[in-house]
């Protein structure tokens, strides 16, 4: 009898001992972006469904983009799952309400793990173009 | 020799073809931009592309490669093979198209440090039709000194290597540059020469948004009359090299199979004698990391 209560309690103490030392795996949800007013001012210069600017678009998401954001802007890149912090589902209405200025410094000046992208992505075309290809991601 | 005339006809011919656009008004001018890059990376196998990230950038470099793979399964083509090269190497972009590097390599213990400059970057209405980059290295050779011979001083050495490259982006997915080369060396053994001018194309057929494949064909001179010798004792074989690129926002990939050995450019234009039609082919690989500061 003592054996067994003894066995009880080791596992008792060992499951305690597990889940006292689990940690959240959540990801956090960022908060809310601050942008600048001068850039909340901006405008995409590229028309709504510029052939020529979404495919310029989608080659430099595909290269900047994608290993964190995924194919479809679902947040599920192969990398994601080592973000503290979700990276957003750009499908979403919420996403796609943002301004195209709000885009433009979310995507390029960037903040904590999103990092800043001015120097990988220097040509003022081609960033809009990445936001062009972005807006067609809307569900 | 009519296959040399020919190809320096042709690069002169790729180099000016652009240049009768001049006429175009002030305006136009103006408003040119460079074409975006034409190249992804500033490596392209053991060649340098016209592409220099933006200033202050700095980048870290692995360029390896494995035996030849003419002793086919025995040593796993070439993977298990003894005296495969390797070469780390750090480069910083210092200004706008300025770039200043240094690297060791395995293979005679070597130390370089290079400078590349963008001397012109090709615009979207052709008022530059061409990139035009210049690449230029010091070469230090750490081997042990008795292989300097009797009379050794330090200078002995050193090696040079610069190279003109003249590159076109033909359109989103294909780009090609033509490159010539002079190399010395300041000390080599006695039926070597000090000095060859070499030819080279290379260029890259992107093929999805982030994977190209990149070939190279460097193919040294025999030039008389730079020559020291009464005949050619140890003329370098040409280098073949084709590869798969993979480009990301901050890495660049190649795997390759190219002919020459060396990871220093004077290396395989001086001494190459892998023949890539005779099983001197070896695998390879380059990974290069960006920060930019």
């Amino acid at each position: 009898m003592k054996r067994k209560m003894f066995f009880l309690g080791m596992v008792f103490a060992g499951a305690l001992l597990l889940t006292a030392f689990a940690l959240p795996q959540d990801q956090k949800v960022g908060a809310p972006w601050q942008v600048p007013a001068n850039y909340k001012a901006m405008k995409n210069p590229n028309k709504a469904g510029d052939a020529a600017a979404i495919s310029l678009g989608k080659t430099a998401y595909a290269k900047h983009c994608r290993s964190c954001h995924g194919n479809a802007g679902l947040g599920d890149g192969p990398k994601a799952k080592n973000l503290e912090t979700f990276p957003g589902d750009f499908s979403s209405a919420k996403f796609q309400a943002f301004g195209d200025g709000e885009l433009y410094y979310m995507s390029y000046v960037g903040r904590d793990e999103m990092p800043n992208f001015e120097k990988k992505i220097t040509d003022e075309e081609e960033r809009w173009a990445v936001i062009s290809y972005i807006r067609t991601m809307k569900k | 020799m009519k296959k040399v005339l020919f190809t320096m006809m042709l690069a002169t011919a790729f180099a000016l073809s652009g240049f009768a656009q001049e006429d175009e008004s002030q305006a136009v001018k103006e408003k040119d931009k460079p074409v975006r890059p034409p190249f992804q990376s500033g490596y392209l196998i053991d060649n340098q592309t016209t592409f220099i990230p933006s200033e202050g950038t700095l980048e870290y470099v692995i360029q390896h490669k494995f035996g030849t793979m003419d002793n086919g399964f025995s040593d796993l083509f070439g993977l298990y093979a003894p005296g495969a090269n390797i070469r780390l190497a750090l480069n910083y972009v210092l200004i706008k198209n300025l770039q200043v590097g240094y690297g060791i390599t395995r293979q005679k213990m070597h130390s370089d440090f290079n400078v590349k400059y963008t001397i012109l970057e090709q615009t979207r209405q052709n008022t530059i039709p061409v990139a035009v980059a210049f690449y230029g290295n010091i070469a230090i050779d750490g081997s042990n000194k008795d292989i300097f011979g009797d009379e050794y001083t330090a200078s002995n050495r050193l090696s040079y290597f610069s190279q003109l490259i003249i590159g076109r982006k033909f359109n989103d997915w294909l780009s090609l540059q033509f490159n010539t080369s002079f190399t010395h060396y300041n000390s080599v053994d006695s039926d070597y020469e000090h000095d060859i001018i070499s030819l080279g194309i290379n260029g890259r057929a992107q093929f999805s948004p982030q994977s190209s494949i990149i070939f190279q064909y460097d193919s040294p001179l025999k030039v008389k009359a730079i020559s020291e010798q009464r005949g050619f004792y140890h003329p370098a074989k040409p280098n073949l090299g084709i590869g798969w690129e993979i480009c990301t926002s901050t890495h660049a990939f190649h795997i390759y199979v190219a002919s020459a050995d060396g990871l220093v450019p004077q290396q395989n234009m001086m001494f190459n004698q892998n023949d890539f039609a005779d099983g001197g082919l070896m695998l390879g690989f380059t990974i290069t990391r960006l920060w930019s500061f």
